[in-house]
């Protein structure tokens, strides 16, 4: 088993964002490699266009405001500049599914951060060595 | 890997410290490893962090990344937590 942290990333709800980010830190700083592969929602939410202005939540949306407000009074950064911070510290590869890529009109100029568009077949065979495989 | 009691990491004196105060983990994690490039071989990091993760996070990357974990010291509402480089 590789040392090493793969994500699949179905979302685009920046909560869960934030928590994929956090592992990727995590990970980099402890020297464990980080391979993430962006599916549907998640290639969507890494659109240029999109990736700052995004503010949807997948639960508890009742307490968005709250949360906000709370990460703007603890100085927390943004879901994207956790992960920006992640790959400068460590080796963390962000791939964009192909499928997904073709639904919403993207090439990888497109796209922040990721740096190649790929399909399920080769990401299965990066994935299938990473002793932490994780579905978000 | 020996840690040093309370009074000999209060008067340790850092080759380079690292102010994450304020800063939520992952951050204080990621500025040890850039701040630990810059200590030499048997020098002394010191992170000063008010995150409770990183305080457990630290000696554990220590011992990965083979330094040595000297201890923490609690100041006002955050922890001086002390790293020795092996080489």
């Amino acid at each position: 088993m590789a040392e090493k942290l793969s994500m699949t990333v179905m979302t685009g709800s920046i909560d869960r964002l934030t928590g994929m980010a956090i592992l990727a830190g995590g990970a980099a700083g402890m020297d464990v490699e980080v391979e993430i592969f962006l599916q549907l929602w998640g290639v969507y939410a890494f659109k240029k266009d999109v990736i700052t202005e995004n503010m949807h939540l997948s639960e508890f949306k009742e307490k968005g405001e709250q949360l906000v407000k709370r990460m703007k009074e603890l100085n927390l950064p943004m879901w994207f500049d956790i992960l920006k911070e992640a790959r400068e510290s460590g080796k963390v590869s962000i791939y964009a599914c192909s499928t997904a890529s073709s639904i919403w009109d993207v090439n990888k100029e497109d796209l922040e951060m990721v740096d190649d568009i790929i399909g399920a077949g080769e990401w299965v065979l990066k994935s299938k060595d990473a002793a932490i495989t994780l579905f978000i | 890997m020996t840690e040093l009691n309370l009074e000999e990491l209060r008067n340790l004196k850092a080759d380079k410290v690292v102010d994450a105060r304020g800063m939520a983990c992952p951050g204080p994690l990621l500025a040890a490893k850039r701040a630990i490039v810059e200590v030499p071989a048997k020098g002394i990091l010191e992170v000063l962090s008010s995150d409770a993760g990183t305080r457990r996070d630290i000696p554990l990357w220590a011992k990965k990344m083979s330094h040595e974990y000297l201890g923490d010291v609690e100041d006002a509402g955050y922890w001086r937590i002390f790293v020795k480089t092996v080489k």
